[in-house]
């Protein structure tokens, strides 16, 4: 009891201290980053002192600490899982599933008649369960990371295709009509004015691709694999009761999440400082 | 509010523990199947009743796990295979046998004839379906018996995790897949495969066979007389469905049909299952036999590099429950 005891007083004085940063030097820069990561430790904090404090089995919830002491000692393993699932199943997917979306969306916007073949076609995949496709892509595709490719490339395309269309029917006719009076074609027109001003539709796509491009595959993993993988390893450590490990897992897979979403976002504030949302 | 989400936290209490309505709850390790019919048949036929006993049945699935549901408190009692328990006790999680009406071993792996495969030497080199999720420790032993390296280096086999389903023998994806006798083997046959086209080895044959569908609780439980009188009384009418069901398997295929909310199972394979599995359970009043049980610790212990258990389990089962339940 008495570690459930220090961390809540841990608590206490955390709140105490990130309270007091807040109103003393609330336009500081390494005050910005401190109480934020404060606030990430003192529930890590929490969670150690609930956990050993009443005794709850390891096998429900881990500890942090254990957590970290086997995210440490299998560092091996989690690269070899990440290389599979990450770099190989999602990235690939993920790349693939946006560039066609990229394309199809220009298309669906030259030609009305696309538009309305293709878009409920779009819709149409967008609708299909992960659990139902996963097992009929890797009766296709076989057991390795290419059946999880393809899973990735159908969760993704829609999202991105959607926000691209409209990203595409931004510009309004007056700036159309302009381009027409200098004399641009149709490539100069989309190229030059069409293409950047959809760029804050597309990324919104693109980011929102990136979250379900990993779930989707690590999720399909659970549909046959080989022996390595995120979503193999969670689901085989789940029946092995290696909870400590699956956790390891999830911790890899939030910290992919996250950097991913964050290059994505860079690369966008790179490309779109113009717009109105990139003003802080 | 307030109220309105107390309601709701309430109803959800109530649904998640069907644990206080009834005197026992069972976790089985699998789907409704005939796999434990004689857990349906004592309900259905009353042997619970009789004994003054309630009990609640709740099907497990691809995505349960019966160790984790017992770790969680979510069951009294659970069917789990052997190695599986074993492995749970040693990560920390007391599990105890209390019975074990099945005596022998349904597990085998099936290859198609086609791959070249004729004795477990030829594996070498091949492409195996596993099943994962606790059902992977009796394949891990054989091939470390065996001394092939199934961490896909050289030499040794492409292991593939196997969905619970057929498809990677069907699609040719896969040399050999695990199957039980009472159901997978039964699957590849209906798929239009001839019993000619296979070759089966079974791991009773092998002699790397390791108990399965025993029954299992915390240990900590077994302290309290009164949950151990339940116990007895659950083991005893469970025998006895289990025997009825040996006698009548075309009728205990009926019970346990009844008993599928899913409608997923079909007559013919429910009664070809039951007829199966009543050679697995002949031979079993439901005492453990310690000699199967010191069979299945050597066979996980000869893992190799990578033991299932690393040191010989101790207190892993009782006969107390089933010494009391078959006088």
């Amino acid at each position: 009891m008495s570690v459930l005891i220090c961390a809540i007083v841990f608590w206490i004085a955390a709140i105490a201290l990130n309270s007091f940063i807040a109103a003393r030097w609330p336009e500081r820069r390494w005050a910005r980053y401190f109480v934020p990561a404060l606030f990430g430790v003192t529930l890590l904090v929490l969670w150690e002192g609930i956990v050993r404090g009443f005794g709850v089995s390891q096998v429900i919830l881990p500890a942090p600490s254990l957590i970290a002491e086997r995210f440490a000692a299998s560092t091996g393993v989690l690269w070899i899982d990440f290389r599979q699932t990450i770099l190989k199943g999602a990235l690939s997917g993920y790349i693939m599933g946006c560039a066609a979306a990229f394309v199809v969306a220009v298309l669906v916007d030259r030609s009305r008649f696309l538009e309305r073949g293709l878009m409920p076609v779009g819709n149409f995949l967008a609708a299909l369960p992960i659990v139902g496709i996963a097992p009929i892509f890797v009766m296709w595709f076989g057991f390795d990371w290419q059946s999880k490719a393809a899973v990735v490339i159908v969760t993704v395309f829609f999202p991105v295709l959607v926000n691209m269309v409209a990203g595409l029917k931004a510009t309004d006719p007056l700036q159309r009509d302009l381009m027409r009076t200098y004399g641009a074609s149709y490539m100069q027109t989309l190229v030059k004015m069409r293409l950047p001003a959809a760029l804050p539709f597309l990324f919104n796509g693109l980011k929102i691709a990136t979250t379900l491009a990993l779930i989707g595959a690590i999720v399909a993993e659970f549909f046959g694999s080989p022996t390595r993988g995120m979503g193999f390893r969670i689901s085989t450590a789940v029946g092995q009761l290696d909870m400590a490990l699956v956790w390891s897992e999830i911790t890899v897979a939030a910290l992919a999440g996250t950097g991913f979403y964050g290059l994505i976002a860079l690369v966008e504030k790179g490309l779109t400082f113009w717009h109105p949302s990139q003003r802080g | 509010m307030k109220n309105w989400m107390m309601g709701a936290a309430l109803a959800a209490l109530a649904t998640a523990s069907p644990a206080f309505a009834a005197d026992v709850t069972l976790q089985l390790k699998w789907v409704t199947q005939a796999q434990f019919a004689g857990y349906y048949v004592a309900r259905d036929k009353g042997f619970y009743d009789d004994e003054g006993i309630d009990v609640d049945i709740l099907a497990g699935g691809p995505d349960i796990s019966p160790t984790q549901v017992m770790a969680g408190g979510g069951a009294d009692v659970t069917v789990d295979w052997m190695p599986s328990a074993l492995a749970a006790r040693e990560k920390g999680l007391p599990l105890v046998n209390i019975a074990q009406p099945f005596k022998s071993s349904g597990m085998m792996l099936t290859c198609l004839k086609e791959s070249g495969i004729t004795s477990p030497e030829d594996f070498k080199g091949k492409t195996l379906g596993v099943w994962f999720g606790g059902n992977e420790y009796p394949f891990l032993s054989w091939m470390s018996t065996l001394g092939i390296p199934t961490d896909g280096s050289e030499g040794g086999v492409t292991v593939l995790k196997q969905g619970f389903n057929v498809d990677p023998l069907l699609q040719k994806q896969a040399a050999c897949i695990s199957t039980m006798t009472y159901n997978e083997y039964w699957q590849i046959i209906d798929a239009g495969i001839s019993p000619d086209d296979l070759v089966t080895f079974k791991y009773e044959d092998e002699g790397v066979a390791t108990l399965e569908d025993g029954l299992y609780v915390l240990e900590d439980n077994l302290k309290d007389p009164a949950f151990k009188e339940k116990m007895v009384k659950f083991v005893r009418a469970s025998m006895k469905g289990w025997k009825w069901a040996e006698e009548n398997p075309d009728e205990a295929a009926e019970i346990v049909l009844d008993n599928d909310m899913t409608g997923a199972q079909t007559e013919e394979h429910q009664k070809r299952m039951m007829a199966e599995v009543a050679k697995l359970t002949a031979g079993s009043n439901g005492a453990l036999d310690p000699a199967d049980y010191d069979r299945t610790v050597e066979v996980l212990m000869n893992g190799g590099s990578d033991p299932v258990i690393t040191k010989k389990p101790e207190g892993a089962y009782t006969l107390e429950i089933t010494n009391e339940a078959l006088e």
